[in-house]
């Protein structure tokens, strides 16, 4: 019983980030194309939301490397 | 996840993507222009430019066909279109024989009020990208290999999806190992870019199988849906004289209120019966301006004949079409679709590398931390 829940706490911490941007890049695709302007908007958001995420690891380590440096 | 489990996704997982790697570094090599090719061809001048005219009514129908048969004398019209992003704009396509082949279709725009011809449409480079992209200049077997390439980057993505399970519950989201070599670094940008993306990756890959099969859909809507909709038609001579445009467009407008005509079909085209003209209209929504309406009229009287919603299949294609683009939320979107799409190609080049660093480090006698990565069952 221990084990399970260990493992489902785990299973959540490791895809609970790639659900919630699935989740935010569906949400987006289907809000521009149902909810006119104002999807748009959430489009930009929800859809760049991955690019974001890989711009902030990028310059995460960027930032990282000058400071050791 | 057992270690045997492993092996087996990850084998699926290197095969195909390896077998589509080149295929899809071609379509989001050619795909990242092409979501800008309206602003591209308007760059390099290939983008008609309707003239100024503040207030001035519209030119009918029946005056764009004129001018558009008087541009390209001795050949028949096959569609009229209208883009509800170009308002200024009617666009002609003619070809040699109303079912002519696609390849010789001449597609010209024509001011929408003084019925001037403003320029030929869908030339120049970016007309040699959409080929590349849509069926490597090979046609139809062109596009549905490509389609079946999209149906193996899809098995990648979920194969991909399940080994991120055993190759990143140690760590942390978004850890790029920084100590180690530079095939874990890459590894870890792999997993990361893949499994971030991997919804709008499925989207745009599936989405793009389903246009593959776009002719396919309009064959079976032909011969069911149109074939019953024609029925009372059958044994009907093609018209000896078209119905007026004018006519068809009011007659038309009256059967379906609140849309307006996308395009009008000649009879004999592939999108009607020999018999009649097919008017395809649009809602005003963001959703319905994509879901077209048929409207079969008889081509000599310009009686409307039956008007039927498309099929379902039809309808998912038309909706495909947007999600696969990314021309429906503004520049932004544009912005950010381009953005997606050079993240695959980092995604797709990088497990290019995996594989082949892979290789190189299995060579006999040869070994190292990377060449050891299968990850722990657990």
């Amino acid at each position: 019983m221990h084990g399970s829940s260990d493992r489902s706490r785990l299973w959540i911490r490791v895809f609970a980030a790639p659900i919630v941007l699935a989740a935010a890049t569906i949400t987006g695709l289907l809000a521009a194309l149902l909810w006119g302007t104002v999807g748009q908007y959430v489009a930009w958001v929800t859809v760049g939301a991955p690019v974001l995420v890989v711009s902030w690891v990028w310059v995460r380590r960027r930032t990282q490397k000058i400071r050791a440096f | 996840m057992k270690a045997r489990t492993v092996r087996l996704w990850s084998v699926v997982h290197t095969w195909t993507s390896l077998i589509s790697t080149v295929f899809l570094l071609l379509l989001c090599l050619t795909g990242l222009p092409l979501i800008f090719h309206h602003e591209i061809d308007e760059l390099l001048g290939y983008a008609p430019q309707p003239e100024a005219h503040a207030g001035a009514a519209r030119a009918t129908t029946q005056a764009v066909a004129d001018a558009a048969l008087a541009a390209d004398p001795g050949r028949v019209l096959q569609y009229i279109s209208w883009d509800k992003d170009e308002p200024g704009i009617v666009t002609a396509f003619t070809n040699s024989a109303v079912d002519g082949l696609p390849d010789n279709t001449t597609v010209r725009a024509f001011d929408a009020v003084s019925t001037k011809l403003l320029g030929p449409v869908g030339v120049g480079p970016m007309l040699i990208v959409l080929k590349l992209h849509t069926d490597m200049f090979l046609g139809q077997p062109g596009k549905l290999f490509l389609g079946g390439m999209g149906l193996l980057f899809a098995v990648a993505i979920v194969s991909g999806v399940v080994l991120y399970w055993p190759f990143t519950r140690r760590l942390r989201f978004a850890t790029i190992r920084d100590s180690t070599s530079r095939r874990v670094r890459w590894l870890d940008w792999h997993n990361l870019i893949g499994v971030v993306t991997v919804a709008w990756a499925l989207v745009v890959g599936l989405t793009g199988v389903v246009n593959t099969w776009a002719e396919l859909m309009l064959n079976q809507w032909k011969t069911t849906e149109l074939a019953s909709m024609v029925a009372p038609y059958a044994g009907k001579p093609p018209p000896t004289h078209l119905a007026s445009l004018d006519d068809v467009v009011a007659r038309v407008r009256q059967t379906a209120p609140g849309m307006e005509v996308a395009f009008i079909a000649f009879p004999g085209t592939p999108f009607t019966s020999s018999h009649h003209f097919a008017a395809f209209m649009r809602g005003d929504t963001a959703l319905t301006a994509r879901l077209l309406k048929p409207v079969l009229l008889d081509g000599e009287t310009g009686e409307v004949a039956d008007s039927r919603a498309l099929p379902v299949y039809l309808q998912a294609l038309l909706i495909s079409q947007p999600l696969h683009f990314g021309d429906y939320g503004g520049m932004p979107l544009k912005v950010i679709w381009a953005a997606l799409d050079g993240l695959t190609i980092v995604v797709i080049g990088s497990g290019l590398y995996l594989w082949l660093a892979r290789r190189r480090k299995r060579a006999p006698g040869r070994t190292d931390a990377f060449a050891r990565r299968t990850p722990v069952p657990s």
